[in-house]
C-alpha cells in the first residue's frame, strides 16, 4: 500500500519552493477535478517544463512519493487502482506546438497538447494526424495509453507513425528515443516502450508524428449480415480483395444502438432490454475507402449488394467519431458496464467474439461489440441486465470465463469496471509477452516503482 | 587445452559438422559489409532453439561474448566479433516454420532468406514488405536486428511495423516469447522494442511475420534530370502535394554511369539524376497516379519520364538500384556507405553540402537515396589501402553525418549504429538519454555477454569524441577497411 511519508502539507510547501506556489494545487476542492478512479491525490503540479517535471520526479523518487502523470484525465479508470496519490503531475502547462513543417509531413508536439487542437491544425494544412482518442485528451495521454481507433487499419497505430520520444524516468533522467525523420534506427526504439506503458515508466513530455496527407474525400460503406459467421466470411473476403480500406468496423447487434445520434441519454433513464428486444437482429461492416473518383467508384463496384447503407458525406466524421469514443458513449449509458479492450489474432475474432457473448450472457451482461475487423482489435462493452444485476465477484466471473475461452496469443484488457470489482481480478490478465522482463525493465526506469504505483500491469 | 576443450562443449551441442575454430576457417568471420573487422574464436552453427539457448548458457559459464550474425550483409559491424567469443551463425535454421494466411501472418527461422519468404508466400497472392538492397541474401534475423528497411518501406514501413511476435533467447540462455500473432497484447510492447536492438537485447530463433498482399497492379516511372538539385526538388514537391508513391529513390549521374555500365539497366548516360518511382495498388489508381507523378516530375524539371512498358522492363530498372553498391565495387578498391536521414525539405541543401565535402577531401562521392524517406547513402570511394586517404575517407564520412544532424537528421536510417557509429551516438544523444539506454541494455543483457561494445558508446568513447582535434573513430574502424 501507499508508502508516502509525508503529509499533505509537507508535499505541498516542498514543492511550492522547487516549482513556485503558481505549479502547485492543494486546495481540496480543485483536487477534485484530478481525482483518480475514486481517491483524490495530496497535491497537484503543473510544471512548466520537461526540466521541472524532471525535478518534481527527483524529490519525489527521493521521498518515495507515488506520483500519478496526467494528461487530459480522459483514461485515468484503466489500470488496477492505483496505491495511494501522493503527486498528481499534469502536463497541462506543456501544451505548443514546438514545430510543423508541413512540407516536410512531420510535426513535434509538447505532451499537454490536446488531440483535438493538434489534429486540426493538421488539417488546415490538409495533413492527417490519424490519432483517435476521447474528447479533451491530450498527445501524452494517447501515447501511454496507446489510444486508437477505426483509422488503424489503414494507417496503423501509434507505434507505426510516432518518430520520437522525450520522457523523464522516475528517478529524473531525461531520456529520449528516434527523433523527427521518419526514418530512424539510431539508439533503441523508446517509442515502442513508451507507447501503451500507461505512466508507469516514465512522464512523457514531448513526440513527434509523421503526418499522412488528407484524403480528399471518402466513402463509408455499411454492409450487413444475417449471422456473426457471415460478417467475418466478408472480412476474409475484404481482405483477398485488391480493395485497401482505411477502416473496416465490425459492428455487433447490439452495439448499433450506441452509434444512432450524437447525444448520450442519462443511465437513469434506461432500458437496455427494451432496446434489444425490439431490434432486428444485424451484425455490420461498416467500411470506408479513401482517394479519387475512380478508386472509389472501383471499391462501390467491388463491395456491389453486400451494401446495404452508404453514409451520406455529411455524416461520415460524426459516423466514424461515435465509433471511435463507442466507450465512452456505452459508458454514459449505463450504470457499471464492464468494457474491454480485446487483441486477437484476426482469423480468431469469430471465436473471440462467440467466446464475449457467451461469458457475458453466463453472468448476467449483455455483450456490446465494435472493433477492427481486420486487424482483430475490438471494444467489448459487457452491460448489466438492469433486472437480477451481476454481483461484485460476477464481473471477475465474467472476465476469466472470456479469458478462459481465448487462445495464448490474445489479450483481454479490461479498460473499465466498478472500482469495487477491481478487488477481485486483475483487469490486465495474461499477456503472451514475457512478465518478468517486463518487471526488469519497470526497475530499469522507476527503480522504487513510484510511478502509477501498483496500477499497471508490472509493478 | 582450454579453447580445445570449449570447441568439443560446442561440438557436443551442435554436432561435429557445426563448429569452425581452426583460423583459416574463421577468417571469413572477420568480416560484414562494412569496414569493421575481427576475429572471433569459434563459429557455431545452431539448429534449433535449444541449440542457442545451450550455447548462450556455456558462453556465460566460459566467460565468453556472443554475436549474433545472418548473412553477414550488415553494413555497420553489428555482426563483428569485436570480444573474440563464439558467433552463432544462422545458416542452419533458416526454415518457414508456418504459413498463416487466414491471419495474415508467418513464422520463419532467423536464418530464412528475405527474399525466399517473399517468393513462398507468392503463390499465396502475399509477400514480405520489408526489402533491403540486399535481400537475396540478407536474412530475417538479421533484419529484425537491424530494423532494416529498403526502397518500398516508404510507403509500407521498415521491418518494426511488420513484425508481431519473437521467440527470443535471453543472454542467460532462457527461452521466452515476446507478443505473438495478434496485432498488439497487454502489457510493454517489448517486441516493438526488441527490433533494431542490434542483438544487444537477446537472439531472436522464431519471428512472427506481417504478411502483405500483393498490390493489383505497379508502375515504375523512370524521371531523367539534367540538374541533380532539379531531381532533388521534384522529392520535396512530391512529399508536399501528398502523393505517397510506394518508393522513390534517386541515383545521380555519377552512380548510374557506375550502374549502367555493370548492370545495363537502360539508365541514360548522359543525365545528371534520375528518379525512381513505383505506384501500387488498384489498376485504375496506378495509372492515374502514374499521370500525375509524370507531370509533376515534368514540372519540377524533369527532361523525360518513362514508364516500364512490362514487368521485365521493372525488375531490370531494379536490379540496377539494387546491385548499385556492387556496381561501385567493381571501379573502386573500396567504398564507405553512409546512411544519413534528413527531413525531406532538406535534400537540396544537403546535396550542396555532399558535394562541397567531395571537393573539400578531393573524393569522389556517389549519391543513391531512399529519397522518399529522405535516407541518404552517399558512396565514398577510397583505397583501404592508402591509410591517409583512409583517413580522409572517415573524416568525409562524419562530416556528411553532422551535417545531417544538424538539420535536424539522424545518422543512421536502416543501417544501424554497430560499432561504426558509436562515436556519433555521443553527439546525437545526450549523457542523461544514453544512460537510459544503458540502463535498459542492462535489464536485459547484464554482463554484456551478447554482442559487447555496440550501438552505445563507453563513457570514454564521448569523452574523446567531445575532445577538440581528436579523432575519435577507433581503430578497429580503420584497420578493418575492406578491400574489393
Amino acid at each position: 500500500m501507499n508508502q508516502a511519508t509525508g503529509t499533505q502539507g509537507d508535499i505541498a510547501s516542498r514543492f511550492e519552493r522547487l516549482l513556485g506556489a503558481d505549479a502547485v494545487i492543494g486546495d481540496p476542492e480543485r483536487l477534485q477535478k484530478y481525482s483518480i478512479d475514486g481517491q483524490s491525490p495530496e497535491t497537484v503540479l503543473l510544471p512548466n517544463n520537461a526540466e521541472q517535471i524532471a525535478a518534481a520526479l527527483k524529490v519525489a523518487n527521493e521521498e518515495n512519493w507515488s506520483v500519478v502523470p496526467f494528461g487530459g484525465g480522459t483514461r485515468q479508470h484503466v489500470g488496477r487502482s492505483v496505491e495511494g496519490v501522493d503527486v498528481v503531475l499534469s502536463t497541462d502547462r506543456l501544451n505548443q506546438i514546438d514545430a510543423y513543417d508541413p512540407g516536410d509531413l512531420t510535426i513535434s508536439l509538447q505532451a499537454g497538447a490536446t488531440v483535438s487542437r493538434v489534429t486540426a491544425e493538421c488539417a488546415h494544412h490538409r495533413q492527417l494526424l490519424p490519432i483517435e482518442s476521447f474528447p479533451g485528451s491530450t498527445i501524452g495521454g494517447a501515447l501511454a495509453t496507446a489510444s486508437s481507433g477505426p483509422l488503424r487499419a489503414g494507417f496503423g497505430g501509434l507505434r507505426d507513425f510516432c518518430i520520437g520520444i522525450s520522457f523523464i524516468t522516475a528517478d529524473g533522467l531525461s531520456g529520449r528515443g528516434g527523433g523527427r525523420v521518419v526514418k530512424n534506427v539510431a539508439g533503441y526504439d523508446l517509442m515502442k516502450l513508451m507507447i501503451g506503458s500507461y505512466g508507469s515508466l516514465g512522464v512523457i513530455t514531448s513526440a513527434n508524428f509523421k503526418l499522412f496527407p488528407s484524403p480528399q474525400q471518402t466513402l463509408t460503406c455499411v454492409c450487413q449480415f444475417d449471422t456473426l459467421a457471415e460478417a467475418f466470411k466478408f472480412r476474409d473476403w475484404l481482405l483477398k480483395s485488391p480493395l485497401s480500406p482505411i477502416s473496416a468496423e465490425y459492428i455487433g447487434p447490439e452495439a448499433a444502438e450506441y452509434l444512432k445520434d450524437n447525444q448520450p441519454r442519462d443511465p437513469d433513464d434506461w432500458d437496455p432490454e427494451a432496446r434489444i428486444t425490439n431490434d432486428k437482429r444485424v451484425w455490420q461492416v461498416a467500411v470506408r475507402f479513401a482517394g479519387s473518383d475512380r478508386a472509389l467508384a472501383r471499391s462501390r463496384s467491388e463491395l456491389g449488394s453486400r451494401v446495404v447503407q452508404e453514409i451520406n458525406p455529411n455524416d461520415e466524421v460524426d459516423f466514424w467519431n461515435r465509433l471511435a469514443t463507442f466507450e465512452q458513449r456505452l459508458s454514459s449509458r449505463h450504470h457499471n458496464p464492464m468494457v474491454f479492450q480485446l487483441e486477437v489474432p484476426p482469423a480468431e475474432s469469430e471465436n473471440a467474439l462467440t467466446a464475449a457473448h457467451e461469458s457475458a450472457s453466463e453472468y448476467n451482461f449483455v455483450a456490446a461489440i465494435v472493433g477492427r475487423a481486420t486487424l482483430g482489435s475490438f471494444v467489448v462493452g459487457f452491460i448489466p441486465l438492469a433486472i437480477d444485476p451481476p454481483a461484485v465477484t460476477q464481473f471477475a466471473g465474467a472476465a476469466s470465463a472470456l479469458r478462459g475461452r481465448l487462445s495464448k496469443d490474445c489479450s483481454a484488457i479490461v479498460l473499465r469496471c466498478p472500482r469495487e470489482a477491481k478487488q477481485h481480478f486483475d483487469v490486465w490478465g495474461s499477456t503472451p509477452t514475457d512478465t518478468a522482463l517486463m518487471q526488469k525493465v519497470k526497475r530499469a526506469l522507476d527503480p522504487k516503482g513510484i510511478l502509477n504505483r501498483g496500477r499497471f500491469l508490472v509493478v | 587445452m582450454f579453447s580445445f576443450g570449449i570447441a568439443s562443449k560446442l561440438r557436443k551441442i551442435v554436432g561435429s559438422d557445426a563448429v569452425l575454430d581452426r583460423p583459416e576457417d574463421l577468417m571469413l568471420y572477420e568480416y560484414d559489409g562494412s569496414l569493421a573487422r575481427g576475429a572471433p574464436r569459434y563459429v557455431a552453427f545452431p539448429q534449433s532453439t535449444q541449440h542457442v539457448s545451450e550455447i548462450v548458457k556455456l558462453a556465460n559459464r566460459e566467460g565468453l561474448a556472443i554475436v549474433p550474425r545472418g548473412a553477414g550483409t550488415g553494413l555497420s559491424g553489428g555482426s563483428i566479433a569485436r570480444k573474440g567469443g563464439i558467433i552463432l551463425a544462422f545458416a542452419r535454421m533458416n526454415r518457414i516454420l508456418e504459413i498463416d494466411v487466414p491471419n495474415l501472418r508467418a513464422i520463419v527461422q532467423p536464418g530464412v532468406v528475405n527474399l525466399d519468404l517473399s517468393n513462398a508466400l507468392m503463390p499465396h497472392g502475399f509477400y514480405f514488405a520489408p526489402d533491403p538492397s540486399s535481400q537475396k541474401a540478407c536474412t530475417i534475423g538479421g533484419n529484425v536486428a537491424e530494423n532494416s528497411g529498403g526502397p518500398h518501406t516508404l510507403a509500407l514501413g521498415v521491418t518494426v511495423n511488420h513484425i508481431t511476435g519473437l521467440e527470443v533467447v535471453l543472454p542467460d540462455g532462457k527461452i521466452t516469447q515476446l507478443g505473438g500473432k495478434a496485432s498488439s497484447a497487454a502489457g510493454y510492447d517489448l517486441t516493438g522494442f526488441f527490433v533494431g536492438s542490434e542483438g544487444t537485447l537477446g537472439i531472436a530463433t522464431a519471428i512472427t511475420v506481417k504478411i502483405t498482399r500483393l498490390p493489383e497492379a505497379v508502375a515504375t516511372l523512370l524521371a531523367i534530370y539534367n540538374d541533380v538539385q532539379d531531381a532533388a526538388n521534384t522529392v520535396v514537391a512530391l512529399t508536399s502535394e501528398g502523393i505517397t508513391p510506394a518508393a522513390i529513390e534517386m541515383l545521380d549521374g555519377w552512380t548510374l554511369r557506375a550502374v549502367e555500365a555493370a548492370v545495363h539497366a537502360g539508365y541514360p548516360l548522359d543525365s545528371a539524376a534520375v528518379l525512381l518511382i513505383e505506384l501500387e495498388g488498384l489498376r485504375e489508381v496506378v495509372d492515374e497516379q502514374a499521370e500525375i507523378v509524370s507531370q509533376l516530375c515534368r514540372r519540377s524539371g524533369a527532361r523525360e519520364v518513362k514508364r516500364a512498358r512490362d514487368d521485365q522492363e521493372r525488375q531490370l530498372l531494379w536490379k540496377g538500384r539494387k546491385t548499385a553498391f556492387g556496381a561501385i565495387g567493381r571501379i573502386s578498391p573500396s567504398y564507405y556507405v553512409q546512411d544519413g536521414v534528413i527531413p525531406r525539405t532538406r535534400i537540396p541543401e544537403t546535396l550542396r553540402k555532399i558535394e562541397e565535402v567531395s571537393k573539400k577531401y578531393s573524393l569522389t562521392i556517389g549519391n543513391i537515396f531512399h529519397a522518399g524517406d529522405g535516407n541518404l547513402h552517399p558512396l565514398i570511394l577510397f583505397d583501404a589501402r592508402n591509410e591517409e586517404e583512409t583517413r580522409r575517407t572517415l573524416d568525409a564520412g562524419r562530416e556528411i553525418l553532422e551535417f545531417c544532424i544538424g538539420v535536424g537528421g539522424s545518422i543512421t536510417g536502416e543501417h544501424g549504429v554497430g560499432m561504426e557509429k558509436q562515436d556519433l551516438m555521443c553527439t546525437l544523444f545526450s549523457d542523461s538519454e544514453r544512460e537510459v539506454m544503458h540502463r535498459l541494455r542492462k535489464a536485459f543483457n547484464p554482463d554484456s555477454v551478447l554482442n559487447p561494445q555496440k550501438v552505445l558508446p563507453g563513457a570514454r568513447t564521448c569523452r574523446e569524441a567531445v575532445a577538440p582535434g581528436h579523432s575519435s573513430v577507433e581503430a578497429p574502424v580503420l584497420a578493418g577497411a575492406e578491400q574489393r
